[in-house]
């Protein structure tokens, strides 16, 4: 979902500017210093794949059919870093040359699709050390964060989202999640038959892991700050919005009532800091789940065939 | 082809064309802020803003009715959300959603036709944007027709033995993309092993650009200028 321009608010999508600008300077600084000469025509040659293998349609169903998006699929062949630069090469050349999302909105669809996408593709992938079940969460993860943040920046920017339409996108999402993971897959599949040592198969280490994730949720942190503090009641709005009444919100409160820890501090930074301490709460869980899932099942590793 | 036509467009010789490439990046940047920060019922701004863009794509010689059907691609999208707006009562903001789009698209499509894409890098490398990265989007938009017309061969060869276009499974859609991964791989070392071969060294020759002229600065004087003089009157 490539977000045009007059569809955020000025806050918005400034401040994903803001976000974006920064860390992709960091990231392509970084690439350019570890400087492996073939490293550039590589990567544009595999945005320049990423275009065509979109013409290539994959029939669901009846009559209908989807296409590759492709984030998490160059994550796994290129690595994260490069990954984000090529997606980012992408999106630009899209907002510029073919008008496909707008240039003030670049910010907002980079931080969606080659930053946030590629990241949370790239963490499931790490954590199940490049297997199946990796490959798939990973792929339909990237699609559904690119996709839900895409809209929350639209629901945020006062974009009006009735509950049937809300229900409905929140449907089709998922379908494309899903369609994503499993084209991923056997694209995947098919790139290890025709020649085994494209994919760069993470060696599952906590530490990397821990790495990532800290950063990733850092990221997430720190944006979701910045929105809870430009619209104080957005986060509540858009829970109403999507039909979640009174009762249901008092789910959330056991944890970290309110989202506010102590009252007597300035109300943006113990939002923010309730915000974070839910992620990390969140996060911890999420890892040990996935511990117990990793070592309970040593599947063998599908060596091409 | 889209991009055929926009580099066709691009290549003009008016004194829209010839100003230095920086300037009409700026000049662009300052109008898509003014756009993109319009109000509701600011149509009067918005009309001035199309005479604006409409009149500098005949001062640069571009075909109006060509490049303002060639804006449209924005609508579809945009259209959708419209509808919703109008739907739930709030046919001003609607009005507002289509016309800061298509205005948006139309500034951004008229900076593409009034500067070729070597001369956009250069101005944006002098702009600071990381210079890996603008090599990546050289390589990629010179790849780009390359790749799409091999997964277009492709695309014919399966039909050729004996598929419709539609009737290729999801295995076989997912072995061509296979295949074109690979090629794609292949011929991204050929190209590095034939710029080795004419001495590339590990980095790009910069690409030299003339200065910035006094009359650069008035042309982005001028469109900046009257960017924000419709913005603030639209307040």
């Amino acid at each position: 979902m490539h977000i045009p321009d007059g569809f955020l608010k000025f806050p918005v999508w400034a401040a994903m500017d803001a976000v974006a600008i920064p860390v992709v300077g960091v990231v392509a600084w970084r690439a350019q210093r570890n400087f492996q000469d073939n490293r550039v025509p590589l990567m544009g040659v595999m945005g320049a794949f990423i275009f065509a293998a979109q013409m290539i349609n994959f029939p669901v169903g009846s009559g209908t059919s989807g296409h590759l998006v492709g984030a998490a699929l160059l994550s796994f062949t290129l690595g994260p870093a490069a990954a984000a630069i090529v997606m980012t090469a992408i999106l630009a050349i899209q907002a510029l040359v073919f008008q496909d999302g707008g240039v003030l909105a670049l910010g907002a669809n980079v931080f969606n699709m080659a930053l946030a996408g590629v990241a949370a593709g790239y963490l499931p992938w790490l954590l199940f050390g490049g297997r199946q079940v990796g490959i798939f969460l990973g792929a339909a993860l990237s699609l559904l964060v690119s996709a839900f943040l895409a809209l929350a920046e639209l629901m945020i920017s006062g974009v009006p989202m009735p509950v049937p339409v809300l229900a409905v996108s929140v449907g089709l999402f998922l379908v494309s999640a899903v369609m994503e993971g499993a084209i991923t897959l056997v694209v995947v599949q098919a790139i290890e038959r025709i020649q085994p040592g494209f994919l760069r198969r993470p060696a599952a280490s906590h530490r990397k892991i821990l790495a990532f994730g800290a950063l990733a949720a850092t990221v997430f942190a720190v944006t979701a700050a910045i929105f809870v503090s430009e619209t104080p009641d957005g986060i509540v709005s858009v829970l109403r919005r999507a039909g979640v009444s009174a009762p249901s919100v008092g789910l959330f409160h056991s944890p970290v009532a309110d989202y506010q820890l102590d009252s007597a501090m300035a109300p943006w930074l113990s939002r923010s800091l309730a915000g974070l301490a839910g992620l990390v709460i969140v996060y911890v869980v999420c890892l040990v789940i996935a511990r117990m899932i990793t070592a309970s099942r040593p599947v063998p590793r599908r060596e091409g065939a | 082809m889209r991009h055929a036509r926009v580099e066709r467009w691009s290549r003009g010789t008016s004194s829209i064309h010839s100003y230095h490439p920086v300037a009409r990046i700026l000049a662009t940047g300052v109008l898509l802020v003014t756009i993109a920060t319009l109000g509701p019922g600011s149509s009067t701004a918005c009309a001035l803003y199309f005479t604006l863009l409409a009149g500098t794509a005949l001062l640069a010689g571009l075909p109006l009715l060509e490049l303002l059907v060639s804006a449209t691609v924005v609508l579809p999208f945009a259209l959708c959300f419209a509808v919703i707006s109008a739907l739930s009562g709030d046919s001003e903001q609607a009005a507002m959603l289509l016309a800061r789009g298509y205005l948006s698209a139309l500034a951004a499509l008229l900076l593409m036709a009034t500067t070729p894409l070597p001369s956009l890098f250069s101005g944006l490398e002098t702009l600071r944007v990381p210079r890996f990265l603008l090599l990546v989007m050289q390589f990629l938009y010179r790849y780009l027709i390359v790749l799409a017309g091999e997964a277009g061969t492709m695309r014919d060869a399966a039909k050729s033995r004996g598929g419709g276009a539609r009737s290729i499974e999801f295995r076989q859609a997912a072995g061509a993309a296979g295949v074109l991964f690979a090629r794609s791989f292949a011929r991204a070392e050929a190209i590095h092993r034939a710029m080795l071969s004419r001495g590339f060294s590990g980095h790009m020759p910069a690409s030299e650009g003339r200065p910035f002229a006094s009359s650069d600065g008035a042309f982005l004087l001028l469109a900046a200028g009257t960017a924000i003089i419709i913005r603030v009157n639209a307040a």
